[in-house]
């Protein structure tokens, strides 16, 4: 009897403990509109308000677009799907398909040359399965039961939002928790005259009827290169303006040889060089004039475009966020969250490309935005892990990478602590084609000693998202050199090379090894 | 949904001509309590009252917004072929003509209704739309059938005939 009278106590005591922990299974008691407001339509944000609604919350998501200084907008979805990834990678495809086609000829295909390509059949396509992925999302809310509001949001206070229509129609809401994840958008240079008036972002890239024609790419982040291959490979002169180094943050020597390769390619590129003016001509041409900062010259070209590929900025100036006391970053000025996505107020959240600190991709956005919506419901207490990531730049010659880079590993545990096993290796599909393939190249960047912990983990090559993804996995596991090496290769494949990479930078030796 | 049709009817009927209609609604509670017009209970929503409808004879037409969607498709005296489509989907635009079809081999027996999911998302919302083309038989503003994809002509001319009840 008393053993019952003990167990009920506790029942009711772990009870109280769940109230504690914001958990609501009848929706938000009254108090509050909603369990979770979310301020943005992308990948985060509706990664998490769909969990979150599925655990019984109370849900609701405002997404709004800014148009560009373009005009270019777009639906519901957020940048990966509207003005990121998706479109990215079908114009990339498009790229490759080019190149497919020329190596077609020595595989016996009769096609009469030259291919010509059309830039607004490929847009009109890659545009209408983007509006097709807009009303997709557009049904998974609904279905989800979360509540969507086409409106922009600011905060008001701690626990409610103002919400403006793009017609003027205002309304508030409240909320228990907010989480923002409004992301990021292009940045101008404002400094160099014209660039605001003719200038365009990947915002509008990708929403062009028309073709850009001769584009100068000002930037070299994997935006930049991304954009300058893909218009590349389907025929169109482009150059890319590289200020210092391309692809920062990234395994540099990784990043030489992606370069390389799309100079090869037929990409120019104008190092070390800075823009100083964007001017408009009576033939409708952009003139650019810049400096070569080695020399200290100025030069100038004409162009149909220029696409400004300098950096991304938080999309954070309408929503009111320090007056509420939501703390930004002094130089980023993205919203500072601690390791369970909180930011200096206790109830709202931060994930995605606003978040400081955070990776700038969708995988990691969606993660962390289910892992909140969990925790927020009470029902987990697992944070996000931001560790060993994996992402692959889609260059005309993909790079895919997890893990450290070589530099990053050299600073974190010396230079002697660390064995470096690479390999300079040839597609099988390069040979009948007779394609160069000296960029083609990985590197596993392990600990020295012991079974030889893989910290990180290059390729160049073909499909190199595909080859990293199960990479990845792996090195989440703990992969050792010595389980690598004693992995068996599927064959003929170029990911093969890794199971069989021996040859060391350490030992001097060349690295460039042969199939069968 | 059904009560929402129901309600939406009543609306639209007691906008038009409240002196004559019969507004004590058991079925939609939300709404009998704002209808308290009339005192003369009759049936419901009974074809045989002169309402100023206009019908569409072997027309297809654009939806133009709510309002036009509960006049000519929910009250039309004919049968109505709703296709929701959107610009951006390929197979809408093969299935399109072929409907148009399909209805005007009908000859003046129904009429089809165009409705673009993304100009009028909530329509198509309530509907439950989710794919394109979404292609709904209405008859009396009951929805009789639908289909999802791509149908061939036959598919359709007997798809047609159910509706008008051949």
């Amino acid at each position: 009897m008393a053993a019952l009278y003990s167990r009920s106590r506790l029942k009711l005591l772990l009870r109280s403990a769940l109230h504690l922990s914001n958990r609501t299974l009848t929706g938000s008691g009254g108090k509050f509109d909603y369990d979770l407001l979310v301020i943005g339509g992308g990948s985060g944000g509706l990664a998490c308000s769909k969990e979150a609604a599925q655990l019984g919350q109370k849900v609701a998501v405002l997404d709004y677009v800014e148009p560009s200084v373009r005009g270019t907008k777009w639906g519901l979805g957020g940048t990966c799907v509207n003005v990121g990834c998706i479109p990215k990678k079908l114009m990339h495809q498009a790229a490759l398909l080019g190149s497919a086609v020329k190596d077609a000829q020595k595989y016996g295909w009769q096609i009469p040359q030259p291919v010509s390509h059309d830039w607004a059949t490929l847009a009109e396509s890659v545009q209408n399965y983007v509006k097709s992925l807009n009303w997709g999302h557009r049904v998974q809310l609904q279905d989800r039961k979360v509540k969507y509001m086409n409106m922009k949001g600011s905060l008001v206070d701690d626990h409610t939002v103002r919400c403006l229509s793009s017609r003027g129609k205002e309304m508030t809401v409240t909320a228990r928790n907010i989480l923002i994840a409004t992301g990021g958008r292009p940045k101008y240079p404002t400094h160099v005259p014209g660039a605001l008036e003719f200038g365009i972002s990947s915002d509008d890239l990708f929403w062009l009827k028309e073709t850009p024609g001769k584009t100068l790419v000002v930037g070299a982040s994997y935006v930049g290169l991304e954009c300058a291959g893909f218009l590349t490979g389907i025929g169109l002169e482009a150059t890319v303006m590289v200020r210092s180094i391309a692809l920062r943050g990234f395994d540099q020597q990784m990043s030489r040889l992606v370069t390389d390769y799309m100079q090869g390619y037929g990409t120019r590129f104008c190092w070390d060089c800075v823009p100083k003016k964007v001017e408009k001509l009576p033939s409708g041409l952009l003139q650019v004039t810049w400096t070569d900062s080695r020399t200290g010259q100025d030069h100038q070209d004409t162009f149909n475009s220029v696409l400004w590929a300098v950096g991304r900025a938080p999309e954070t100036g309408t929503l009111n966020l320090q007056q509420v006391g939501v703390e930004l970053d002094g130089d980023t000025r993205k919203v500072m969250v601690a390791d369970d996505e909180r930011t200096s107020v206790p109830n709202i959240y931060a994930i995605g490309d606003i978040a400081q600190g955070r990776p700038e991709l969708t995988p990691t956005a969606i993660h962390a935005g289910k892992l909140l919506a969990r925790r927020l419901a009470g029902l987990s207490s697992q944070l996000m892990d931001y560790s060993n990531v994996p992402t692959t730049v889609f260059t005309p010659l993909e790079y895919g990478c997890v893990g450290l880079s070589e530099e990053e590993a050299e600073r974190r545990y010396g230079k002697d602590k660390i064995e470096v096993y690479h390999a300079f290796y040839k597609p099988l599909e390069f040979t009948v084609a007779e394609r160069d393939s000296s960029q083609c190249y990985i590197k596993v960047v392990c600990e020295r000693d012991g079974d030889q912990k893989v910290v990180g983990l290059h390729f160049t090559g073909l499909n190199a998202g595909e080859v990293t993804q199960g990479f990845a996995l792996s090195l989440r596991c703990g992969l050792s050199y010595a389980q690598l090496r004693d992995s068996v290769g599927i064959h003929p494949t170029c990911a093969e090379e890794l199971t069989k990479i021996y040859i060391t930078k350490r030992s001097g030796l060349d690295a460039t090894v042969t199939g069968c | 949904m059904a009560t929402r049709l129901l309600a939406r009817r009543i609306w639209s009927v007691t906008v038009k001509d409240f002196r004559r209609l019969p507004v004590t609604v058991s079925a939609s509670s939300s709404y009998s309590s704002s209808l308290t017009h009339s005192p003369r209970p009759q049936p419901l929503l009974s074809r045989s009252h002169s309402l100023p409808l206009i019908s569409y004879r072997g027309v297809s037409f654009n939806v133009q917004d709510q309002d036009d969607f509960t006049e000519r498709v929910i009250n039309s005296d004919l049968p109505v072929v709703i296709d929701f489509h959107a610009q951006w989907c390929g197979p809408c635009k093969i299935l399109g003509p072929r409907l148009e079809k399909a209805i005007a081999k009908q000859k003046g027996r129904v009429t089809m209704a165009k409705v673009d999911i993304d100009e009028h998302t909530d329509l198509a919302i309530e509907y439950g739309v989710s794919a394109v083309p979404t292609v709904i038989a209405m008859r009396g503003g009951d929805v009789i059938d639908q289909f999802v994809g791509i149908k061939d002509e036959d598919q359709l001319d007997s798809f047609v005939k159910k509706l008008i009840g051949q």
